[in-house]
């Protein structure tokens, strides 16, 4: 009833093969659209600059992983160095004058190269030892970062990021700022939600299911793992950039570590592998779940409910996300994008009981 | 699988209330006089483990006294205390949302995290503090008009070090090893060191370790053939026990060893017997529970019950470190409230600050002037030594090597300046 | 440079070597058993530091409190596999991994959120006074540790010859072929998980003495899995053999390189061991190799 099925016929292969075949779907894309570019109205700024930029531009990192991870089943446990290039170059080509658009650009180029070096180490293993050899190169970048006074600008260790403009409107309000960060959300979005569409997307799910047997069909698995390094390695450092000049404003080394890298698989995994609502959910998820239960529970721990001491209080949000974790891989191993994809079943057909899929 | 219509909505209402209320956060309280509200948000969990319990229980622990005593001209003072984890997104979140709940003034005790919202409360003109930790070039009042150090900042620490050692024994033709952690904070001191090398005519040599620091045998293998006369070591938690292990067992006398500030009793008290004493390390604020505001809180706050934690640790340094941060703190906010009325705003209690004269929290710490220039208070300090059981001042509050200190600043500045012009 | 300070530092590294090949040997025991890289390892050594902590903290003798210790984390190992692993039995191995992770988050914050978060400090009885052999100062500690460590290798490597111990060498062989000939999976891979606590009650109380019971111990971890790889993740003799590799080549060059380069090299020293060995032999030195069939 509410996804009104009966009488949608498609006639042409071109509307059957859509992205949202359905009109009720469409309708709803188009109303998170127009929420999302209104939110500067309706939205405190409190919530526009603590809760809703962070998100976006966390989701639009997720959504890069998430086609490595789950389009291209590669796994890769160091994103934040990649994110950091990203930031570390954009940062120090605009404090040298370089326009904004360019820097972002020449940002993901520098990440996306040396994310393909990343990558050789997933044409010589996979699965665990890919794991272990890009942990091994986010402690590399790290050091180097830190250590090379160049990139890192020496003791003080941050930089600020200098006053930019983007197609000739200076980025220096909060909702200019929003405005960037939704821009390069909505263009990572489509990419993602079109990859598998694509001949790329295709080929990267076979190297994901067997590689050998993709192979045997023609697919040049050399050439299409680092293309996977390459595309979520720019998407990577664009972000990373995009996080540097719109939320924080600054770079530090420790904005970028492994413990990001972790948060951003988390994400992935919490939102579920490859999808792309699952990118938005599990970003927003894993971001405002322990801030949500900890200011739940502080009003009763000050309330005197709940006894618990100050120390203890500031743990419980590490807690709640070790918890989280668990919790899903254990119950729900395919994310919120599963739980999403059986709510939406049950009202397709509702009231009745049974669906087609 | 079968969800009741009702079951999923009730699920989907539940969780949009708990959202809201999660994401409102906040309790609001009505008061007679509009309270003060000061937000020290701290690292709970990650980096500064060591000193931040202690560090928060004096700060609440005082603002309790203060509130009891009645507040600052009548105001009460509320505390926000949260944890962000030494991450700077997550300091960024929660300062934003307390300067919506009302905050004037900001404690981070995370050199990360407050250099990364230092712009943001210049911006919004909100005066933050940095006690003793933090970048060196926020003492410039110029520059960072709402960044208050309020204590001697890492390089003064170190020329006060230095000058000890001067005074005592000399520096010409010495060699002094200088073992630190490889983090910006371990860094800090180094320009100060090398300038003082060449003016006083000493040998430095810097002996890096990784971060943690829970293992230092290479770098001490390497200080012993160095053949030090002196050993600064420039850690901070577990990582500072290691370095005096490490010293020690490598034949380095205790007595020729000095630390920055962050060494407490409790990493003293790990080692055993005599094994330790004659450390000496600097120190911004009196231990100990003789002063009279400790008194004060011993009394009325831990005896009557209401301390924040474990009352064994009143007295120690970080407890008094906190205490003397939030005394800072009401100072200012008083001076202001004096001269300039309710209701307290970021730019009153800046002016405030910048009104505080020889004030030394009733012989709680050293006499602090901060004015418009110079928001680092003078540097001062003073020497303790470790004498198996408690830390016991060796000299005077003093200061040291300001106009190094200083000419680093405007160093700094320029380098700054040129970059940004670029 | 002269021969002591590199023989000192080679001495010394080793020692270091060996008490991350502890860490090492309780990874290599879960692996072994269930093709589980356990990132929760770091996560266990504090653990099993603050337990030993803890129980000093009531009067007992450090003694009493380890063996206490070895048999509270030898449960816990027991009861994280029963309540955790044993559900995700099939599931693909990044889930795995990540869900040792998430349990390495959540220990991270439960225990020090419990047990308070300034360092502890732990005490074997051990003096400060290095031991002197001729120019070569080495630490006491951790002589006492690199036994320790020693022990515990010798320890599993003749368990693995008793009876239960080739039950578990038939569990890494091949689980099917072990149900098949009545081998129970289950308790094979509960105990190894349990053998695994008791490695880290080794660790967690040396390391403890070394820097302090605190929340930085998880830290190990890296340098532990730079040692798995090295070695190879199924073979203990890899773990002791890769961990003297280890903290040799993370002390020794660091020695020498260190001035010249400004800062700590540790660090990169352990990646760059783990990089090079998995381009050029991606199982370690005695791994066994993965095959994977069609």
């Amino acid at each position: 009833m509410f996804y009104r099925l009966s009488g949608v016929h498609h006639t042409r292969y071109a509307s059957a093969r859509q992205l949202w075949p359905l009109p009720a779907d469409r309708w709803q894309v188009a109303a998170v659209f127009v929420l999302a570019v209104a939110a500067p109205l309706y939205m405190s700024d409190l919530y526009l600059s603590s809760y809703m930029l962070p998100w976006l531009v966390w989701s639009t990192a997720t959504l890069a992983l998430t086609l490595l991870m789950g389009v291209a089943g590669q796994l890769h446990f160091g994103f934040g160095a990649v994110m950091a290039i990203g930031a570390y170059t954009s940062i120090h080509l605009t404090q040298a004058g370089v326009p904004f658009e360019l820097a972002l650009l020449v940002a993901g180029l520098l990440a996306a190269l040396i994310g393909c070096l990343f990558g050789a180490a997933a044409l010589r293993v996979k699965g665990l030892y890919l794991v272990m050899a890009t942990l091994a190169m986010q402690f590399l970048v790290d050091w180097v970062i830190v250590n090379v006074k160049a990139i890192s600008g020496g003791a003080v260790a941050t930089l600020q990021a200098p006053a930019v403009e983007f197609l000739w409107i200076p980025v220096d309000t909060l909702v200019a700022r929003y405005y960037v960060a939704l821009l390069w959300a909505v263009i990572v979005t489509l990419l993602m939600l079109n990859i598998k569409r694509t001949s790329f997307g295709r080929a990267l799910v076979a190297v994901r299911d067997k590689d050998f047997a993709a192979a045997v069909i023609g697919v040049n698995i050399f050439k299409y793992k680092l293309l996977a390094f390459f595309t979520s390695s720019f998407l990577g450092g664009v972000t990373g950039a995009i996080l540097a000049f719109c939320f924080y404003r600054a770079v530090t080394p420790q904005q970028f570590s492994f413990d990001i890298s972790i948060q951003l698989v988390a994400m992935v995994l919490v939102g579920g592998l490859g999808s792309t609502i699952g990118a938005f959910l599990g970003a927003g998820f894993v971001l405002l779940a322990p801030i949500v239960l900890l200011n739940i529970v502080a009003p009763m721990v000050e309330a005197g409910w709940l006894p618990v001491s100050a120390s203890l209080m500031a743990h419980i949000p590490l807690m709640i996300y070790g918890a989280m974790i668990i919790g899903f891989l254990l119950f729900e191993p395919l994310g919120l994008a599963k739980i999403y994809d059986n709510a939406r079943k049950y009202f397709l057909v509702w009231p009745f009981r049974h669906t087609q899929s | 699988m079968r969800h009741s219509i009702r079951s999923m909505v009730g699920s989907g209402l539940a969780g949009a209330a708990i959202l809201a209320a999660g994401l409102a956060g906040g309790v609001a309280h009505a008061q007679d006089k509009a309270p003060i509200k000061a937000a020290t948000l701290l690292d709970f969990t990650r980096v500064y483990t060591f000193l931040t319990d202690e560090y928060s229980q004096g700060q609440q622990d005082y603002i309790k006294l203060l509130n009891m005593e009645g507040g600052i001209d009548g105001h009460p003072v509320e505390l926000i205390v949260r944890d962000q984890g030494s991450q700077p997104q997550q300091g960024i979140a929660l300062y934003n949302q307390a300067r919506q709940e009302g905050a004037i003034f900001f404690d981070f005790l995370s050199t990360p995290v407050a250099n990364a919202v230092m712009p943001r409360a210049n911006e919004d003109h909100l005066p933050m503090m940095t006690f003793a930790h933090g970048r060196a070039d926020a003492i410039d009042g110029q520059r960072f008009p709402f960044v208050f150090p309020s204590a001697a900042i890492y390089r003064s620490q170190a020329a006060l070090l230095l000058q000890y050692m001067d005074e005592h024994g000399g520096l010409k033709d010495k060699k002094i090893a200088f073992v630190h952690i490889d983090s910006p904070f371990g860094r800090e001191p180094l320009a100060l060191l090398e300038a003082m090398a060449k003016t006083k005519g000493f040998t430095l040599k810097a002996f890096p370790y990784a971060v943690p620091g829970t293992e230092q045998s290479a770098a001490w293998t390497d200080v012993r053939r160095f053949r030090p006369d002196n050993v600064i070591i420039w850690g901070a938690g577990p990582g500072q026990a290691v370095s005096i292990r490490g010293a020690i067992s490598n034949g380095i006398s205790p007595k020729s060893i000095y630390s920055v500030i962050w060494l407490s009793e409790t990493d003293m008290r790990s080692f055993q017997g005599d094994a330790v004493v004659g450390v000496k390390r600097f120190t911004a604020v009196n231990t100990g529970a003789d002063s009279a505001i400790l008194k004060r809180i011993s009394e009325k706050v831990i005896d009557a019950g209401k301390g924040t934690g474990d009352a064994k640790v009143v007295g120690s340094t970080y407890y008094n470190i906190g205490v003397a941060s939030m005394a800072i703190m009401a100072q200012a906010a008083k001076q202001a409230l004096d001269t300039q009325g309710a209701p307290l705003t970021g730019d009153k209690l800046k002016a405030g600050f910048e009104m505080i004269k020889d004030f030394d929290a009733e012989g709680l710490m050293p006499p602090l002037t901060i004015t418009d220039k110079d928001h680092q208070g003078g540097g001062w300090g003073r020497v303790s030594e470790w004498d198996g059981d408690k830390w016991v001042p060796l000299n005077d509050w003093g200061h040291a090597y300001q106009d190094v200190v200083w000419q680093l600043v405007r160093d700094d500045a320029e380098k700054a300046a040129k970059e940004a012009k670029k | 440079m002269n021969i002591e300070f590199f023989l000192e530092l080679l001495a010394n590294g080793a020692l270091t070597g060996l008490m991350y090949g502890m860490v090492a040997l309780g990874i290599v025991l879960i692996y072994k058993s269930s093709g589980v890289l356990n990132f929760s390892q770091g996560a266990m050594v504090m653990t099993a530091g603050y337990v030993t902590w803890l129980m000093t903290s009531f009067g007992l003798s450090i003694y009493a409190a380890v063996a206490l210790g070895i048999v509270a984390m030898f449960v816990f190992g027991l009861l994280i596999e029963r309540l955790l692993l044993r559900s995700m039995v099939g599931q693909p191995i990044i889930m795995i991994v990540m869900l040792t992770l998430g349990l390495d988050v959540f220990l991270r914050g439960l225990v020090p959120g419990i047990l308070g978060t300034s360092p502890k400090h732990l005490d074997i009885g051990v003096g400060m006074a290095p031991l002197i052999l001729g120019d070569v100062f080495i630490n006491r500690v951790y002589l006492v540790g690199g036994v320790v460590a020693l022990a515990l290798f010798a320890l599993a490597a003749l368990f693995f010859r008793t009876r239960l111990g080739t039950k578990l060498r038939a569990v890494s062989d091949d689980h099917v072929s072990s149900w098949s000939v009545g081998i129970s999976v289950e308790h094979a891979v509960a105990m190894s998980w349990g053998l695994a606590g008791v490695c880290a009650v080794g660790a967690g109380t040396i390391w403890g003495t070394v820097q302090g019971v605190e929340w930085s111990l998880t830290a190990l971890l890296f340098p532990a899995v730079a040692v798995v790889i090295l070695g190879g993740i199924d073979s203990i003799l890899g773990a002791l053999l890769g961990g003297i590799v280890v903290g040799v080549l993370g002390s020794v060059i660091p020695g020498y390189v260190d001035p010249l380069v400004g800062g700590s090299t540790r660090d990169v020293v352990t990646s760059i061991i783990i990089l090079l060995t998995i381009m050029i032999r991606p199982y370690g030195m005695f791994g066994r190799e993965d095959i994977e069939r069609i």
